[in-house]
Formats: C-alpha cells, structure tokens, sequence
C-alpha cells in the first residue's frame, strides 16, 4: 500500500508493505520494521518543553538591599514606564525606584521606612 | 567635561535631575537655596562654600558606592594637601576634620558631604553624586556650629573654589582610572 501524507505543507511518501511476521513502512527514504504486536525499531521523539513563564506577571522588586524612605503610588493607580514608584535608601544613597512596566498598580506591598532584601516585591501590577 | 555655573539655585542635584545632562557635566552654584543631604536633611549652603554635581556615568549599582568612596578620599586629599588640615573620611560619604582646639580639647566636625543619587529601573538608569565643601564661610548657625566647619574657619584662609572643584574632579577621576585599569 502506497500512500501520501502532508504535515505542516511537507509531503510524505508512505510504503507500507507485508512479509511474513514483518511489517516495513517505508517513509521518504527511511525504512521502519515492526513484528506483530512487537516493534521492531524505536522511533525516538524528542521531547519538547517550555519554560514556565509568566508573562503577564508584572513585579517591581528592589534592586538593592535597603530601607523604603518614600511610597509614591498606591492601589489603583495607573502607572507609565519610567514612572518613579519608591524611594529607597541603601548603601547611603538615595535611590528612586522607577517602573519598567505600564499598568494598574494591583499591590503595594511596602511602606515606608520597612526594611527590603535584594528582590523582594514592592509592587505589583496588572 | 562641561561646568554649568550658576549663581543661586534651589540645589545643584535637583538641576541635574531635571536637565539629566551627559556624564561628567558638572552643575555649580554660588549658593543654595535647598541644599540637602540624606533623607533631605537641610545642607547649610551660602555664598562662599563649593557647591556642585556630578552627572556620573553609567556603572552598576555596587560600583556607585565605590565612586562615592573614591570622591570622599580626593576631597579628603585635596583639603589635605592643598591646605594641610588633617581629614577623616566618615564612610562612605562625609569628610572630617580635626577642628581648632578648644578647652574641651580636639573636635571633629564635618567640612564635606557627599550623597549619590540613582535613578534605578531594571538597570541604573541615571546617577548623580552631590558634593558640597564648606570653603569661604566665616560662621555656621547656633545649631551646626559644633558640628560643622570650614576652610576658611580653620585656616584663616580664602579658597579658589573652582581650583578646589578640578582637583577634586581631576583625583576622583584619576581613581577610577585607577581602580578600573
């Protein structure tokens, strides 16, 4: 029996032909030989995966270790890339913390004079 | 590097934000209407003291603190060599020095004080260091005057300000030049 197949715009030539136990299916040029109820040559499918990620998750995490000197946006506030969201104090210097995202602020997660860690979250948006 | 002078303004580092000029573009003012230190802690700034900022270049955010450093030592070298008053660096952003003594003995009090200011997204987007030296001021108010100082008070001496500004630009910058060889 002789056949063709078209995946994906690529077409296929498909033999598939008997001979005793054997069962060979030709595809293309390669030769694939299975017994009854047995396979005879593995077909390896490697298998593909994605990284999990969330890229809807809008977060704006200190950059620094430091104390939180000044809050400037809360719940519901719409914000602009660039717009600056915190002041933090860290390393003796005065740092604004400025968004990278556009978005309605969802969560403020710190006040004022609270101490962070490196990659804490200080805000979040949706 | 480009100087912009000015004659009075509300603070050389607001300038600087707002303008956001090229690194090394240094803002100078006579005097301040609003200087300010850390946590906008009110910085004494009449006419007669060295009033500037930097517009730094861009470094990652851990090398800020060492250009900090590096500007508090050639500060400190320069009020040392140029008028020989001994200094002490208060990390990582105040200048010292040994006061007059009086008959409660020696005093430290502060001549200079530095503060770094970023602007930090992902990255550091913009970063300022305010520098302000008391030069040519004869007298601090009741309230500093036992923690303040000035070149002038301890020497006696009038100060070229713009002389004292390049060679504190010219040290930081030959320290960076070192510390990145």
């Amino acid at each position: 029996m002789k056949f063709r197949i078209n995946i994906k715009g690529k077409e296929y030539t498909v033999e598939i032909s008997e001979k005793g136990k054997e069962t060979k299916i030709k595809v293309g040029d390669k030769e694939f030989f299975f017994e009854r109820e047995k396979r005879e040559k593995k077909i390896l499918i490697p298998s593909v995966s994605f990284q999990k990620r969330n890229f809807s998750k809008k977060e704006i995490l200190a950059p620094i270790p430091g104390t939180i000197s000044e809050v400037f946006t809360k719940e519901g506030n719409f914000i602009k890339k660039g717009d600056k969201v915190v002041a933090l104090s860290a390393m003796k210097m005065e740092n604004e913390i400025v968004s990278e995202f556009e978005g309605k602020v969802k969560r403020v997660l710190v006040k004022k004079d609270q101490k962070v860690k490196e990659g804490d979250t200080l805000i979040l948006l949706e | 590097m480009k100087i912009v002078k000015y004659k009075k303004i509300s603070s050389t580092s607001e300038i600087a934000k707002k303008l956001r000029p090229q690194p090394w573009t240094i803002i100078l003012a006579d005097e301040q209407k609003r200087g300010y230190g850390r946590e906008q802690r009110e910085w004494f700034s009449p006419k007669g003291g060295l009033y500037f900022t930097i517009v730094l270049p861009k470094v990652d955010i851990a090398d800020l603190q060492v250009l900090t450093l590096l500007a508090a030592f050639s500060v400190s070298k320069t009020v040392k060599e140029k008028f020989n008053l001994e200094t002490f660096i208060k990390m990582p952003n105040d200048v010292l020095i040994i006061s007059s003594p009086n008959s409660r003995g020696l005093k430290l009090k502060k001549i200079c004080g530095i503060l770094t200011e970023n602007v930090i997204g992902k990255d550091v987007k913009f970063s300022i260091m305010g520098i302000g030296l008391n030069t040519n001021i004869k007298s601090f108010p009741k309230d500093l005057k036992d923690i303040a100082t000035s070149i002038e008070i301890e020497t006696g001496r009038k100060t070229n300000n713009e002389k004292i500004l390049l060679a504190i630009i010219d040290g930081i910058k030959n320290n960076l030049k070192t510390i990145t060889q």
